[in-house]
């Protein structure tokens, strides 16, 4: 018989604190439909994701509700298409990306990841047209998803994607200006990408993966805010002492640990029922715009009078390193980003530190050196220039060579629109106020293009 | 030997299992199984025993009683043969937990059981907790074993619906979610 303590407990994380599966991803490798011919290439693509696909969303429906406990989000992500469809070029590129599309919506999963290209150390064929063909490819899509690795600890940076990856991001924003570019909001620049995220957009499934796998990411935002709360309103920790910022690690942790157990039993359930492998329960804390579902709110419950404070940067790592321990305990495969999240317009307090000045692009990129992602879903001035855009990437992406953590970019250049405009994506995308640039002038610096050598491994300081 | 199930209940208080304990080991019987519970100062205990043959049961009721009687212990008791095996136990069952919480009202309880009844779910713990959650509020914990061939969906819409007519909000859980959460080890 259960204890009073953990049916109340755990009814109010399913109830109250917006407890759920953020998402269950069927990973699928396309390297057995490889073809010379672009119309048997896509006719295996389509097939083979139908073939496992098809009852994704069903049994995720089904198995969420035997628990009680929703799966927000049905995903695909697949092998990078710039490897398995390298002979073709840009053209053949869009339609490849527009086959699996049709494929997305005929699973009825909302996003397809994996239109991607791994180029940190340099570019093959079909990396170049992969990369040529984002702006058409991502503006003539919905459910499409790319990601392009750039960077690694190993590689160093490759200077020449992060000038083009610029040039390509205003591209992508004039390809979808109706839409306020909302083609950006679908591309993510990286540096060390894993091969097995679960999470849009960086989604995609690596060379050394499965040939078809279920990976699950779990969230929880809301359930580790009212745990602080909760703690905080108490005044004492177990033994009766006052409250330190030990026992709110202590309490981020056990919280994590509750919502990862919940991710890996559907998971494997899911996994089980498909007669798939189960993967990776990637842990991380993914906001939704929704009140009561931010990770901004977190660093109020800590003390903070928002996001961005003086601080903040140290909440950050406190709550990063909190949420891995705690969910590395509660499942034996972790993987994927596996931390906190800070995309500006998928949280409504972060885009509120944002739109209040006290938040800015400099301090969320120091942010980004302790969290599991980057710069996430900001919009800038659609007149950025290439050079800014490309700048602001090559530094995210040295924090991630650097620091051996993985570190990515998904800037939002909204055409027409200037600093302080407001844009709405709508849905799990958000809002966001167009937020300034920092100032200066790189474009010299990204005119040399090459490579920026990967870092020594030893004299560490 | 005969199996029978020894229920008491009363006002709890030090010494109340001790003297219940001592008064079967007196008459000679043997536990096999027992539980306990309380509820607001009220003690409930049920000890399944195994006694001779040549004992009656409402022998050993009586006995039972005099001793407590004796012991000035003020507890009802009943005495009654066991009966053999349990239900379910040819059955395949899943756990589930359905809670209902709202605005405390007469009958909500029979509601919720009617539905059960129909679609021949078991409860196997029932608790309420109320004015937990602020003056007239109630929370109704169910602990339902759901026989296989039972439509959970069906069973679903109409605890619901059963919820909604009474002012409750109603979820319906398998119960390896509330241990997967809470307990190492659980799956």
């Amino acid at each position: 018989m259960l204890s009073d303590r953990e049916v109340t407990n755990t009814l109010n994380m399913l109830r109250n604190e917006h407890l759920d599966v953020r998402t269950v991803t069927l990973g699928v490798s396309l390297f057995d439909c490889v073809s010379h011919d672009l119309e048997l290439f896509i006719a295996n693509v389509q097939a083979k994701i139908a073939r496992y696909a098809s009852q994704l969303v069903p049994v995720c429906d089904e198995i969420g509700a035997k628990y009680g406990i929703p799966v927000v989000n049905k995903r695909i992500s697949v092998s990078p298409i710039a490897v398995v469809a390298a002979p073709f070029g840009p053209e053949g590129m869009v339609k490849v990306c527009k086959a699996l599309d049709w494929a997305a919506k005929e699973a009825r999963v909302d996003f397809l990841g994996g239109y991607s290209a791994l180029v940190e150390k340099g570019f093959a064929n079909g990396d170049r047209a992969l990369i040529e063909s984002l702006p058409d490819a991502l503006s003539q899509t919905e459910r499409i998803c790319s990601s392009i690795n750039v960077a690694s600890s190993r590689a160093g940076i490759n200077m020449d994607a992060v000038a083009w990856m610029g040039r390509q991001i205003l591209g992508c924003a004039r390809a979808s200006e109706a839409q306020d570019g909302i083609a950006c909001a679908k591309l993510v620049v990286f540096a060390n990408i894993p091969q097995d995220v679960p999470f849009m957009a960086g989604a995609y499934l690596g060379v050394g993966e499965p040939d078809v796998v279920i990976n699950v990411g779990v969230s929880g935002p809301g359930v580790v805010r009212k745990a602080i709360d909760r703690l905080v309103a108490r005044g004492t920790n177990d033994k009766g002492e006052a409250l330190s910022l030990l026992d709110m690690a202590e309490v981020i942790k056990r919280t994590a640990y509750k919502v990862t157990r919940v991710g890996e039993i559907i998971g494997t359930e899911v996994a089980q029922r498909l007669g798939l492998p189960f993967g990776v329960a990637d842990l991380s804390l993914a906001p939704t715009p929704a009140v009561g579902d931010s990770v901004g709110e977190i660093f109020q419950s800590l003390g903070l009078s928002s996001i961005g404070a003086p601080g903040s940067t140290a909440i950050l790592a406190m709550l990063n390193d909190a949420v891995k321990k705690g969910g590395s305990f509660a499942s034996s495969s972790v993987g994927g980003l596996s931390g906190a999240f800070i995309p500006v317009s998928e949280d409504s307090s972060i885009e509120d530190a944002a739109r209040n000045g006290n938040l800015g692009m400099e301090k969320l990129e120091a942010m980004t050196s302790v969290c599991s992602v980057g710069l996430d879903m900001i919009a800038i001035p659609g007149d950025t220039p290439a050079s800014t855009i490309s700048g602001i990437i090559a530094d995210e992406m040295a924090i991630g060579m650097i620091n051996h953590k993985t570190t990515a970019v998904r800037l939002i250049p909204v055409p027409g629109k200037g600093v302080g405009e407001e844009i709405s994506f709508g849905g799990l995308l958000g809002r966001a106020q167009i937020m300034p640039v920092p100032k200066g002038d790189c474009a010299a610096f990204m005119a040399f293009g090459g490579r920026i050598p990967a870092p020594i491994n030893s004299l560490k300081n | 030997m005969q199996k029978c199930t020894v229920s008491f209940l009363g006002r709890d208080c030090p010494g109340v299992v001790s003297t219940v304990s001592s008064l079967l080991s007196e008459a000679d019987c043997n536990i096999l199984a027992a539980t306990q519970s309380l509820l607001k100062g009220e003690f409930a205990g049920i000890f399944m025993v195994e006694v001779t043959d040549d004992l009656p049961l409402p022998e050993l009721q009586q006995r039972l009683a005099q001793g407590l009687e004796k012991a000035g212990v003020d507890l009802s008791l009943i005495v009654r043969p066991s009966c053999e095996g349990t239900w379910g136990s040819n059955l395949v069952c899943q756990p589930y937990v359905v809670s209902a919480d709202g605005k405390d009202g007469k009958g909500q309880i029979s509601a919720m059981s009617r539905v059960f009844s129909r679609h021949g779910v078991n409860i196997e713990s029932l608790r309420a907790f109320l004015g937990e959650g602020g003056a007239n509020h109630a929370l109704f914990v169910f602990e339902i074993m759901v026989p296989e061939n039972v439509d959970i969906g069906r069973l679903r819409r109409e605890l619901l619906c059963e919820g909604q007519n009474h002012g409750l909000r109603v979820s319906v859980q398998h119960r390896d979610i509330f241990e997967a959460v809470n307990r190492i080890g659980s799956f």
